[in-house]
């Protein structure tokens, strides 16, 4: 894998991978987010937190090209971003998982993680039809590739299961192994820790650990706030589509402003913030 | 990645998640790797076992089964819902056809121009439409086939011959030899067959034919990993059209005539259904399908005119009762 150090980037880290610049996205009458900015400094782990419905996927959607902002800049190393279709994002090293799993139905998990390495592939398509020399030479090295993930994420038990017959927590993993193995600059995650159970998520922790270590960037969405404040560096918090608080974990877990976001829900009997406020606080 | 991950998810306390042991894929496609070419072997001897009509089955079976093998690429694999998909065949038919009678052309010359102008063809017509949802890309589709009959039927720029097409294609000859016999041709349409079967052998095994799947089951997250679905898109189209019009020139020389009723709608239709019934981007599925459509019949004669009557029970128990069709896909475990 190929990401250790981006040229241009300060010895501390310290540029600015990803900018958000006053991004928002109206769906009919509905401001689903509004005049949102952030920065993303290159090696940091993000958590990008909020009520049900405060817009966070829809800001996940946006970066990845899935929708277009009506309003705003994104950019990347600088470079605008904002516009362009999702293969052309993610040829700038940007991998995303989704909230709702989307895994390839009906195709093994090793061929769910070859996917992958799309962008890296250069066997040419009468190569394909050819079945080449070079061509099966190229797809041993996906395969082992993808393999040598799939060993580090504890999967390549499964490798030739159907991959979406696997247990949920073994789905995210796939998921995670898949924008992985292209050895992405990025990685967005939406709501890893969802559906697993306390064990898998303790062990989510650090995997995100680990991946942020092999100088990936991570920016996640969650609900389980044991994972945002145990694994982010970083926080910003939105609410109806607006941003209202950026810190720390131990700024966020203190601010009024963000406990009175949460507060403000009317189902707030198990709110996870509150809980994670309380346990902090006690 | 360092060895963290590793360290980290393996050794989290106890992984709660069954972890099924690792499963090789079946043993049924090994068995049919060698069954396969064997069938095919069994299938050169026809010629002198068996009857001339069974010859000439034969032959159009696997013409037949070359057009629904590349049906199957746009539906079964790409999982589009081409439903003109005989557009493709017909024109490879017609240019065969017109280039060997009206400039002379010999008849295998004529080959690599159907192909490539199919596949043009293909790719032209699918661009602006395959952005189109799977029922309204349908629609589309039978819009192309209707579009292609008319315009044979009128005989387009005075070569397609009008309604009753063009006569007297002749087969290839080669060193003197003219493939002329249903016999000769019964050959020539196996080994081309055959040359599609090991094409469709190796889309399953390359990054093409993954990127085509990947896209059947889930364009968003497909596109997410860098795929640029709409290219991968044509380009099935393009390949499916391709192979098509290489068995349209089959069909010229097995003939020896080519018409619009050949390439109506309806057998837009069957061509369809061959891929559903069978098994989708399934190669013996699809070729199960062939037979049912177009080999069974002829072993009840007398019943022939009851062909679309037993397809389409056939068609409504199998999707009601197995609707991953006759012999589904087995996954490889790449």
């Amino acid at each position: 894998m190929n990401q250790t150090v981006q040229p241009g980037q300060a010895p501390d880290g310290a540029d600015t991978l990803l900018e958000l610049d006053g991004i928002g996205i109206s769906f009919g009458g509905l401001r689903a987010v509004d005049d949102l900015s952030f920065r993303v400094q290159s090696g940091q782990i993000v958590g990008l937190i909020g009520p049900n419905g405060a817009g966070k996927t829809t800001v996940f959607n946006m970066i990845t090209g899935v929708y277009q902002p009506t309003d705003g800049h994104i950019r990347w190393h600088g470079r605008e971003l904002t516009g362009m279709p999702p293969h052309r994002i993610a040829q700038a090293g940007i991998r995303r998982t989704f909230q709702t799993i989307r895994l390839f139905a009906d195709m093994s998990v090793l061929e769910n993680v070859i996917a992958g390495e799309h962008l890296q592939i250069r066997q040419k398509w009468w190569q394909g039809l050819l079945n080449t020399p070079a061509q099966r030479r190229e797809e041993k090295d996906l395969v082992d590739r993808a393999m040598a993930v799939l060993e580090k994420m504890d999967l390549a038990g499964v490798a030739h299961e159907n991959a979406t017959s696997l247990p949920y927590g073994a789905q995210r993993r796939v998921e995670m192994a898949r924008t992985l193995v292209a050895g992405p600059e990025l990685v967005i995650l939406d709501e890893p820790a969802a559906g697993l159970n306390e064990f898998e998520s303790a062990a989510l922790n650090d995997t995100i650990r680990a991946i942020r270590d092999t100088g990936v960037t991570v920016i996640l969405v969650e609900h389980d706030m044991s994972v945002v404040m145990n694994v982010t560096d970083n926080i910003v918090v939105i609410n109806f589509g607006k941003k209202i608080a950026e810190g720390k974990p131990e700024e966020i877990r203190s601010n009024p402003l963000v406990i009175e976001a949460y507060l403000g829900q009317d189902d707030d009997e198990d709110d996870p913030l509150m809980e994670a406020v309380q346990e902090a606080t006690s | 990645m360092d060895d963290r991950v590793t360290e980290t998810t393996a050794g989290s306390p106890a992984p709660s998640v069954p972890v099924p042991a690792a499963s090789k894929p079946s043993g049924w496609s090994g068995l049919l790797r060698f069954v396969g070419p064997l069938l095919w072997c069994v299938g050169l001897l026809l010629p002198v076992t068996l009857s001339p009509a069974w010859i000439t089955v034969g032959g159009i079976f696997a013409i037949y089964a070359i057009v629904a093998l590349s049906q199957d690429i746009v539906l079964g694999r790409a999982g589009m819902y081409d439903m003109g998909h005989a557009v493709y065949f017909g024109v490879g038919a017609y240019i065969s056809a017109i280039l060997s009678l009206t400039f002379g052309w010999p008849i295998l010359w004529t080959i690599p121009v159907a192909v490539v102008v199919s596949a043009a063809l293909g790719a032209v017509l699918s661009a602006p439409i395959v952005k189109l949802r799977g029922d309204y890309l349908l629609v589309v589709t039978i819009g192309f086939n209707a579009i292609f009959v008319l315009a044979m039927k009128n005989n387009l720029f005075g070569l397609t011959g009008g309604p009753d097409g063009i006569f007297g294609v002749s087969g290839p000859s080669v060193f003197g030899h003219v493939f002329g016999s249903q016999s000769d041709l019964f050959y020539l349409n196996w080994v081309v067959l055959a040359l599609v079967l090991w094409i469709m052998r190796n889309l399953d095994r390359s990054a093409l034919g993954r990127t085509f799947r990947y896209l059947k089951y889930d364009e968003l997250a497909a596109t997410t990993l860098g795929v640029n679905a709409h290219r991968y898109k044509v380009a099935a189209f393009a390949l499916a059209a391709g192979i098509a019009g290489l068995a349209g020139t089959l069909f010229a020389m097995q003939l020896s005539a080519v018409s619009p009723g050949s390439f109506q709608f309806t057998d837009s239709v069957v061509l369809f259904a061959i891929v559903l019934v069978g098994g989708q981007a399934s190669v013996p599925g699809v070729l199960l399908g062939t037979a049912m459509m177009f080999v069974v019949p002829q072993i009840f004669t007398d019943l022939a005119q009851y062909r679309y009557l037993v397809f389409g029970i056939a068609m409504i128990v199998v999707m009601v009762l197995r609707p991953q069709g006759i012999w589904p896909a087995r996954r490889r475990g790449a």
